[in-house]
């Protein structure tokens, strides 16, 4: 292939004037080079170089000639590291370590893999930061902090101490502020965003990555939450085009990092339409480090079959292949592909980004919308008040089929989310991980609230954690398993303190898209009264079906 | 750290309540929560800091307008009734959603 002359700038993935300390390059924790691939219709190096670059700077939609390379609409692995998000918040966190537990909450959950983690032993440390830059080296040492979880126990166990430390990678962050709000130590606050504070924040970065992959000698493979500290993890970068505190942004990364933990990047993704192909694919910006297709809305359960039988005959039987997709791709327009699929029996996994609501095309009503959800296709008014239907349940669906895999889970449910990804990877044969993403301005509600709604969502039994394994047993009763939701043999959740019932209504109050349903005096309609006993028979048939009733 | 940004002695006037929420409302970030307790309310941000309102709590009607005024999901059915525990917390994370001023 002809490649187009190179710009005699420094590359993409070095630093220069516009980027001096080289924060937007491959790799996540450390540095990596490009990605290359063997095919003669994807020149990655000209890619980066010339079309990144183009668009970074401005140009590339109008000067860029349209020729074969643009053309073809290929995008290279991980491309979203080479982009600038540095602008367009007002203010980034800012780590204070010594409030820090290292509980690895703030890494896990941000949606930009723009929050990151390390951990070395305190003798290499002191080494590797003696040969830092003197001006910047007590600046840099600060930020790290002796937990009892790296240092304690390390030198407990080790006789050698982990130094831990979280950073905030400024040209991925964008400002939502979630981490700040899962993180119960205060170790974690919003400043706003001023020369000093970035020159700081993009110097730490740099370092950060200068000091070379955290020692698994102090991650615990018990400790689940922990995989985001080793690079192999991270086939999910910052840079992506999703909202600020974009639920799917953090399930996808979460999903990502289970399965790469396992399978590193061999391993690949058939994307459904809907938002998390605009936001993964925004030309000419990807941030999947795996290989990744995109055919149309309908289609990517059947896609994926003619991908693994083509694999098969390669002998990559070994290889892991998701399918993603919103509810509208899944419970509405792909779902009599995605039934033809789980009949199949075939090795592919299904992930559901279940927002209930068609988030990518402005809000219309998918059948896993909420009763009395107000959307664009229900909307309420005098006559009808949101969406009158019930919502339809995929996890009950896709049990009926013969031994399928099944899973609803949530990213702020950590290790109920791990547990039944890596359950449906070591599965043979169907499976399917429905997980609930707060869409924040389909659901109304601020940009850092997608944990605390989703958890919400389930202490209110709008949303159940289960896990449905076939292999557990040949009875439902034996393979559905609702471990992880409050009061499990109970109506409602007790809240412990104030011992009052927390319920549906309660979910509603607190999120915009259901606002419409309380008069003045905050009472629920007769519609939200519905769907919150439409939630409790939900809830009421998984625990006949789990045998608790 | 934490820190308590502002106070106000509520004086059975809430129009003065809301014009203090009003003057000082950008001392604080993003409200993420208040806690009502049965004498005070205290009005956190993203950061923890918060103001605190004196002489104001659950059992007070004059509470409502001012968790109105903060876009606190609370149940007016339920807010003045006693509690077991300290104090009650609502969240205040709701927002209008997209579009929601025309139909598509």
């Amino acid at each position: 292939m002809a490649v187009a002359t190179l710009p005699a700038a420094p590359s993409m993935n070095a630093a220069s004037d516009k980027d001096p300390f080289n924060n937007n390059c491959y790799g996540t924790t450390i540095d990596r080079p490009y990605k290359l691939v063997n095919l003669p219709v994807l020149d990655v190096n000209d890619f980066n170089e010339r079309i990144i670059r183009g668009y970074e700077e401005g140009y590339g939609e109008k000067e860029l000639p349209a020729d074969l390379s643009l053309a073809r609409s290929l995008i290279p692995a991980g491309t979203a590291s080479l982009r600038d998000f540095s602008y367009i918040a007002p203010e980034i966190p800012k780590y204070i370590p010594e409030n820090c537990t290292g509980c690895m909450d703030c890494v896990t959950e941000c949606p930009d893999t723009a929050i990151l983690g390390k951990v070395l032993g305190e003798d290499e440390w002191e080494q590797k930061l003696a040969a830092l830059p003197e001006a910047d080296r007590e600046m840099y040492k600060a930020q790290w902090s002796r937990t009892k979880k790296y240092y304690e126990a390390g030198k407990k166990k080790t006789g050698v101490g982990g130094m831990f430390n979280i950073i905030i990678d400024p040209s991925k962050c964008k400002g939502c502020a979630e981490c700040v709000t899962v993180c119960d130590d205060n170790a974690l606050k919003m400043v706003a965003k001023t020369d000093e504070i970035m020159t700081t924040a993009r110097k730490s970065h740099r370092l950060f990555k200068n000091m070379g992959p955290s020692n698994e000698k102090f991650i615990s493979g018990n400790l689940l939450i922990d995989m985001m500290l080793k690079e192999q993890t991270h086939i999910y970068t910052g840079g992506a085009g999703s909202c600020a505190g974009c639920g799917e942004g953090t399930a996808l990364r979460m999903l990502c990092a289970a399965t790469g933990s396992k399978y590193g990047e061999d391993w690949g993704i058939v994307a459904a339409t809907g938002c998390n192909t605009v936001y993964t694919s925004t030309y000419p910006y990807n941030p999947y480090m795996v290989p990744w297709t995109n055919s149309l809305f309908e289609n990517a359960p059947t896609y994926a079959i003619g991908v693994r039988m083509r694999w098969d005959q390669m002998g990559w039987q070994h290889k892991p292949l998701w399918v993603v997709g919103g509810d509208g791709a899944m419970y509405d327009i792909g779902f009599q592909a995605l039934s033809r699929m789980f009949a199949s029996g075939m090795n592919i996994k299904v992930f559901v980004l279940d927002t209930q609501v068609y988030s990518n095309t402005g809000g219309q009503a998918s059948t896993a919308s909420f009763t009395g959800q107000n959307t664009k296709m229900s909307v309420h008014g005098k006559a009808i008040a949101g969406k009158q239907e019930r919502r339809k349940e995929i996890a009950q669906i896709a049990m009926m089929h013969p031994r399928v895999y099944v899973a609803q889970t949530t990213a702020a449910h950590v290790n109920h989310f791990y547990k039944a990804v890596l359950g449906a990877l070591e599965f043979d044969g169907p499976a399917i991980i429905a997980c609930y993403t707060t869409c924040q301005p389909e659901h109304g509600v601020a940009d850092n609230m997608a944990g605390e709604q989703a958890r919400l969502a389930v202490d209110t039994r709008a949303f159940p954690l289960l896990i449905y394994d076939p292999r557990k047993g040949d009875t439902i009763k034996k393979r559905l398993s609702l471990d992880g939701n409050p009061n499990k043999n109970g109506d409602w959740y007790i809240h412990p303190k104030t011992n009052q019932e927390i319920t549906f209504i309660d979910f509603a109050r607190s999120e915009g898209r259901f606002v419409k349903h309380f008069d003045k005096d905050g009472n629920p309609s007769e519609t939200l009264l519905a769907a919150k006993q439409d939630r409790l028979e939900n809830w009421r048939l998984l625990q006949e079906l789990a045998g608790l009733r | 750290m934490s820190a308590l940004r502002a106070t106000h002695a509520f004086a059975a006037d809430v129009p003065a309540t809301l014009e203090f929420l009003k003057r000082t409302r950008w001392e604080l970030r993003e409200l993420r929560k208040v806690w009502v307790w049965k004498d005070r309310l205290q009005i956190f941000d993203i950061n923890g800091d918060f103001f605190e309102i004196r002489g104001v709590g659950y059992p007070d009607a004059a509470v409502v307008p001012i968790l109105r005024a903060i876009n606190a999901a609370f149940d007016p059915a339920t807010l003045h009734a006693p509690t077991a525990a300290e104090y009650k917390e609502f969240l205040t994370g709701r927002r209008y959603t997209w579009a929601h001023d025309r139909v598509m």
